[in-house]
């Protein structure tokens, strides 16, 4: 039943649409054209990261490498897969966002409900004292004294607690809801004598599918990215998450490939593969979250907040 | 038509005057989490008024104050315009060209027919995102190098070779559309979600009024995500003169240095020398802040002339 | 109602211990010091115990560690010199990364400061700026109880002048390697077969087949006139245009165009700056640099030099070497790692000018006595103690194994004939970078002349060089030329050499480059390239430089 109700709208659009006028078959034309030519421009150079990451790094660099891989090799690849810290790196990464994610859209969500809401009290101020930490702040050295005094050096927490709330992404929650969730809807769950909690659970969280989905892409992926909190608050290197264990990779290898005097085929060889292990670590550490996106844009679907409306 | 009053209708001005205190426990823990790790660390401010050496403690007295001149220092420094002029011109240019493009890329993604195509165009979009500054500046190079891609299409083509990071006028060109291209797709997500808000409904009834495509787009569209459109304008104006310095220094060559030398790639090099200059780079963003506010109070004002959406 | 009271109980717990913890803080770890009887302290046996037994002393020293090297306290030359001292060290580890990160922020953190820092890597104005806050000890103060240490400075007044701080004391320990390579970074090598073809079809007279051999010697013209037919012909016969007559990398540490400029009697290296007759002088503003200037920049404009050299990367110059045979001539440290064939090429002497002057080369001004290598930090108790630990660093057997590895593993057992210790070759798969690397930690040590003349032998690949560099470089060095060594500012130096430093700098590139690109400078154009320069302080730059440099000179007089 539900989902007929999704699918019912947009197929009658469809069947309106057949008669479709001669400016709107141009406008189609037009915009697939766009598209598919900015789709080109933008799939080319990612073709070019896979390749390059299997061609020989000198014939990259004297452009031998342009529509096929040349001189095909593994060692990137090799090179990052037969270090061991690597799957220690995908586990603590995986913790890492799955919790700071978690965190994150439990503070987020309701906070941008209530910024949205006008009767919030001493809403201006509220809001200057968010946007206020956008622009100013004390700097490192504060910081770290705090996450040193708070006991949070070298421990997990130092990677979640604080970033617990992006005020950025607070206000994209806020602006969501202020245009996106009809006021009719509201006041029906006023007049039915439903208290502010029973309003943003029962109705303002279903409604709000498509912003929970954005913020647990953005903020999963901030997670995902992260290194440099690791890089200032964690010595253990079996807290690392996986984007610093690529790095602590990649220099190792640099730093063997630029030994002074050294052996020269060696030298040549390391900063040869500290090449491919740039383009290689990229294809490691962001295919697991490239499958995110697929997964929210479900939540994008027309009709979604309509159907839980019904 | 609704009464308005100061661009509020009647309903909303009587929300507003009716208070409700549970919202604030709504919003405790976001404020708790901003008090602790913003706020607390926030009398690191008061590095920019002192001579710091790490190790110094911010309060006490030993603490040695020097007034504004961390500040002095950095306004009569000779490149002083130079670094405003280039930050705030590879912000401004940056923020014509990368603002609306994902608006317009949103809408198009949204009107297409073949919603699959539609959704597997935007997955490819936001891959870009992902790929590490040092790569895509190594792609830079590679592409535009001497003897890279572009230049031996160029050559091919009967053209001559142009040296792209040898040129300070490739600069800026370089360093925003290539920021454009990894992003575009994915400041496009956060349109795409409000435009899942829109109500099928409307469509339909447009349709039958004999509306075409393009025309709902202005008409339904567009409003529907005004909201998320108004407060990433008004962000993104407060963010007018503040440019990481990685990316612009890997690109940064002697030779465009003309261009390229923003503030953040300044005071990153002040601090190399080992001057151990904490004092100077804290004053100096500082100064970035209090612009950056300037805009953005600015832009929230103006803005409040057209929208109930703002900031504050 | 329930979800009220549960949401405000959450809230208050969390923000209760979250504030408890914050200003509980830690209580800092205040050690006291020891008596001396208790630890059985000695200092004047060098290779007796300094502590009576172990487990008396520990002392936690961070330590920045290359990604390769295995965790300190793991490694077998420090458990040696642990079984030797009898003092025990806690390193605590940190990758090189995290430590150019985290530097400014563990010192901040002061009830956590360690008892000292090795491969601390600070730099002479860090420790001009940190001494004057209690931050960092003294050494000098404890050089009594450093005996293979004050030996050396005793023998060698230059290294005492270069490690001692403008206050006249002594913040830092220093590491010395001085193998005599790092002067001269450049070597010009040159393709044999294509020069011997050019001789052969009689398109280059002004030379013989047999001239062509290591230490070949020509001038500009000449060279001009080679490169231009490198440029033009097929040498490599392969039917295309893609031979790079001359190749090197912009302003490299090595492997730089400065040596040309030596062509032109200029004393030139990547700083732009060095020492004439005991003066700093920048070499950017002589008149000789526009000479050379534009010739490069012809060289440039005539496709003999291709522009791409000017985006410095290193990645396409080594590439360019690779595959096809493309190069003609290139500047390099050494051959092996840029070209496939080095056998197909020749050193040569360095260039003469444009009439057949004779070659000046100019000195790079990268230490081989780096100060900041330990730091002891002032709250370290008992740190005479750890001075004689670390003193132990400094006698040149263990010199030699920290920075190649422990006797028996990366030394033969036996030394040879004349006493000196022999190195072993790396086992099988690998290479001597990486074995060096998991072996020892290559930080503060001693290793001069005297160390080679009588302790240890120096690498082959390390000889190798030397011997090219004492034929091909070191003769062309002037007399009257130095390097500028690691120099000591003032706390006023370093507020002027903060605000100008990096101005001048950028300024001098900015247009040195634009001249390249743009086929010259004319002398307008560098006349007033030189006003402005003194206008955004070049002089007040020079004069800090110089100042410390007389400091320095003074130093080394005192002994």
């Amino acid at each position: 039943m539900e989902e007929n109700a999704i699918v019912n709208p947009s197929r009658k659009i469809k069947k309106l649409s057949k008669a479709m006028s001669k400016s709107d078959r141009i406008y189609y034309i037009v915009i697939d054209v766009i598209l598919v030519l900015l789709l080109l421009l933008v799939l080319y150079p990612l073709y070019f990261v896979v390749i390059a990451s299997v061609s020989d790094t000198d014939a990259i660099f004297n452009g031998e490498v342009f529509l096929y891989p040349v001189g095909i090799n593994f060692k990137g690849y090799d090179a990052l897969l037969k270090n061991d810290m690597i799957w220690t790196g995908y586990r603590n990464t995986i913790l890492y966002t799955l919790g700071g994610t978690l965190l994150n859209i439990a503070v987020t969500i309701p906070a941008g409900w209530a910024l949205s809401r006008l009767e919030l009290p001493w809403r201006k101020f509220i809001a200057t004292y968010f946007i206020i930490t956008m622009f100013f702040g004390g700097g490192l050295i504060p910081l770290y004294l705090l996450v040193s005094d708070l006991n949070l050096l070298d421990s997990p927490f130092a990677m979640i607690l604080p970033y617990a709330v992006s005020v950025w992404n607070m206000f994209m929650v806020k602006a969501f809801y202020t245009s996106g969730i009809p006021d009719g809807v509201l006041e029906a769950a006023e007049v039915d004598g439903a208290g502010s909690f029973r309003t943003f659970f029962s109705i303002v969280i279903p409604l709000s599918k498509p912003i929970i989905a954005v913020m647990v892409l953005f903020y999963a992926v901030a997670h995902w990215n992260n290194y440099f909190s690791a890089l200032i608050f964690l010595s253990d290197e079996n807290l690392y998450p996986l984007q610093m264990v690529l790095r602590e990779i990649l220099i190792m290898t640099e730093t063997a490939g630029s030994g002074m005097g050294g052996d020269a085929s060696t030298i040549l060889e390391q900063s040869k593969l500290a090449n491919s292990i740039k383009y290689s670590s990229i294809i490691v550490s962001t295919l697991p979250i490239l499958v995110l996106y697929p997964f929210v844009s479900k939540f994008f679907e027309k009709g979604v907040m309509i159907g839980a409306l019904k | 038509m609704e009464q308005r009053i100061a661009g509020l209708t009647l309903k909303e001005i009587r929300k507003k005057e009716k208070k409700n205190y549970w919202l604030l426990l709504f919003i405790l823990p976001a404020f708790v989490f901003v008090f602790i790790f913003c706020y607390v660390p926030m009398y690191g401010i008061l590095i920019a008024f002192q001579d710091f050496v790490p190790g110094d403690e911010i309060l006490s007295q030993y603490t040695i104050w020097v007034g504004w001149d961390n500040f002095a220092m950095f306004f009569k420094d000779y490149m002083f315009w130079t670094l405003i002029e280039n930050t705030f011109l590879l912000c401004f240019f940056g923020f014509i060209i990368g603002f609306p493009l994902p608006v317009i890329v949103a809408l198009m993604l949204n009107s297409m027919r073949h919603k699959r195509l539609s959704k597997t165009i935007q997955t490819i979009y936001y891959i870009p995102h992902f790929i590490s500054l040092v790569v895509m500046v190594g792609m830079l190079y590679l592409f535009f190098g001497q003897y890279g891609l572009v230049n031996n299409a160029l050559e091919a083509l009967g053209g001559s070779r142009y040296s792209f990071f040898l040129h300070e006028e490739a600069f800026r060109p370089m360093y925003i559309l290539s920021g454009v291209w990894q992003d575009f797709g994915w400041n496009a997500i956060i349109y795409l979600a409000a435009l899942s808000g829109v109500d099928p409904e409307q469509h339909e009834a447009a349709i039958i009024d004999g509306a075409s495509r393009l025309r709902r787009v202005f008409a339904i569209d567009l409003p529907a995500i005004g909201g998320t459109t108004s407060i990433l304008l008004i962000l993104s104006i407060g963010n007018m003169i503040s440019v990481g310095y990685e990316k612009v220094l890997l690109m940064q060559t002697d030779a465009n240095l003309g261009k390229s030398e923003v503030i953040m790639t300044y005071v990153y090099k002040k601090g190399l020398t080992g001057y151990v200059m904490q004092g100077f780079s804290t004053a100096v963003g500082l100064f970035n802040s209090v612009v950056n506010v300037i805009l953005l109070i600015t832009a929230n004002s103006l803005a409040k002339l057209f929208s109930k959406n703002t900031l504050f | 109602m329930k979800h009220k009271w549960l949401g405000k109980a959450l809230a208050c717990v969390l923000a209760g211990t979250m504030l408890c913890s914050l200003f509980a803080g830690c209580g800092g770890k205040t050690r006291e010091n020891k008596d001396w009887e208790e630890l059985g302290y000695q200092w004047e046996d060098t290779e007796a115990p300094i502590v009576k037994e172990k487990g008396v002393i520990e002392f936690e020293v961070l330590a920045q560690k290359n990604s390769m090297t295995p965790n300190y306290n793991d490694l077998q030359v420090f458990n040696d010199l642990e079984d030797e001292t009898y003092v025990d060290i806690n390193w605590e580890n940190i990758t090189e990364s995290a430590y150019a990160e985290r530097k400014t922020l563990i010192l901040s953190d002061r009830e956590n400061w360690p008892d000292a820092i090795y491969h601390a890597g600070f730099t002479s104005a860090e420790i001009s700026r940190y001494s004057r806050r209690n931050t960092i000890l003294p050494i000098s103060d404890y050089l009594e109880y450093m005996p293979n240490f004050s030996a050396i400075l005793e023998r060698r007044p230059d290294i005492r002048a270069a490690i001692t701080s403008y206050d006249g004391k002594i913040w830092s320990l220093p590491r010395i390697d001085e193998m005599g390579l790092t002067g001269n970074p450049n070597l010009l090598f040159m393709n044999k077969n294509w020069l011997l073809t050019l001789i052969r079809d009689g398109s280059v007279d002004f030379i013989d087949e047999e001239d062509v051999v290591d230490g070949l010697q020509l001038d500009l013209n000449q060279m001009t006139q080679v490169l231009e037919l490198f440029r033009d012909r097929d040498m490599n016969g392969n039917g295309e245009d893609d031979e790079i007559p001359m190749s090197f990398v912009f302003n490299n540490w090595q492997g730089n165009q400065t040596d040309l400029y030596g062509a032109f009697g200029l004393p030139d290296n990547p700083d732009h700056m060095t020492i004439v007759d005991g003066e700093v002088v920048l070499t950017a503003v002589d008149d000789k640099f526009q000479e050379a200037t534009n010739f490069l920049a012809d060289w440039i404009t005539d496709g003999i030099v291709p522009l791409s050299v000017l985006e410095n990367s290193q990645d396409a110059f080594l590439a360019s070497g690779k595959g096809q045979e493309k190069l003609g001539a290139f500047y390099w440290w050494e051959s092996a790692t840029v070209v496939s064939n080095p056998d197909n090429y020749i050193v040569m002497s360095p260039l003469k000018g444009l009439n057949g002057e004779e070659p000046t080369l100019g000195l790079s001004n990268y230490p081989e006595i780096s100060t900041g290598g330990v730091v002891i930090m002032a709250s370290c108790p008992n740190p005479e103690v750890l001075c004689t630990y670390f003193d132990r660093h400094y006698d040149p057997l263990w010199s030699a194994q920290l920075n190649y590895g422990p006797i028996g593993v990366a030394y033969e057992e036996e030394p040879d004939e004349n006493g000196k210790l022999v190195q072993k070759d790396p086992p099988e798969g690998m290479t001597a970078d990486e074995f060096r690397l998991q072996l020892a930690p290559m930080g503060i040590m001693c290793l001069t002349q005297y160390e080679w003349d009588n302790f240890v032998n120096m690498e082959p690949r390390a000889q190798l060089r030397l011997d090219r560099l004492e034929k091909y470089a070191n003769p062309y060095n002037p007399e009257n030329v130095d390097r500028i060594p690691t120099l000591s500012f003032t706390l006023e130096e370093i507020n002027i050499l903060a605000q100008y430093e990096v101005n001048v700098d950028n300024y001098l590139m900015q247009n040195y480059m634009q001249w390249l690109i743009n086929g010259g400078v004319s002398d307008s154009a560098f006349a007033e390239f030189k006003s402005k320069l003194d206008e955004i302080g070049l002089q007040e730059v020079l004069d800090c430089y110089q100042a410390a440099y007389d400091r320095y000179l003074a130093n080394q007089g005192q002994e």
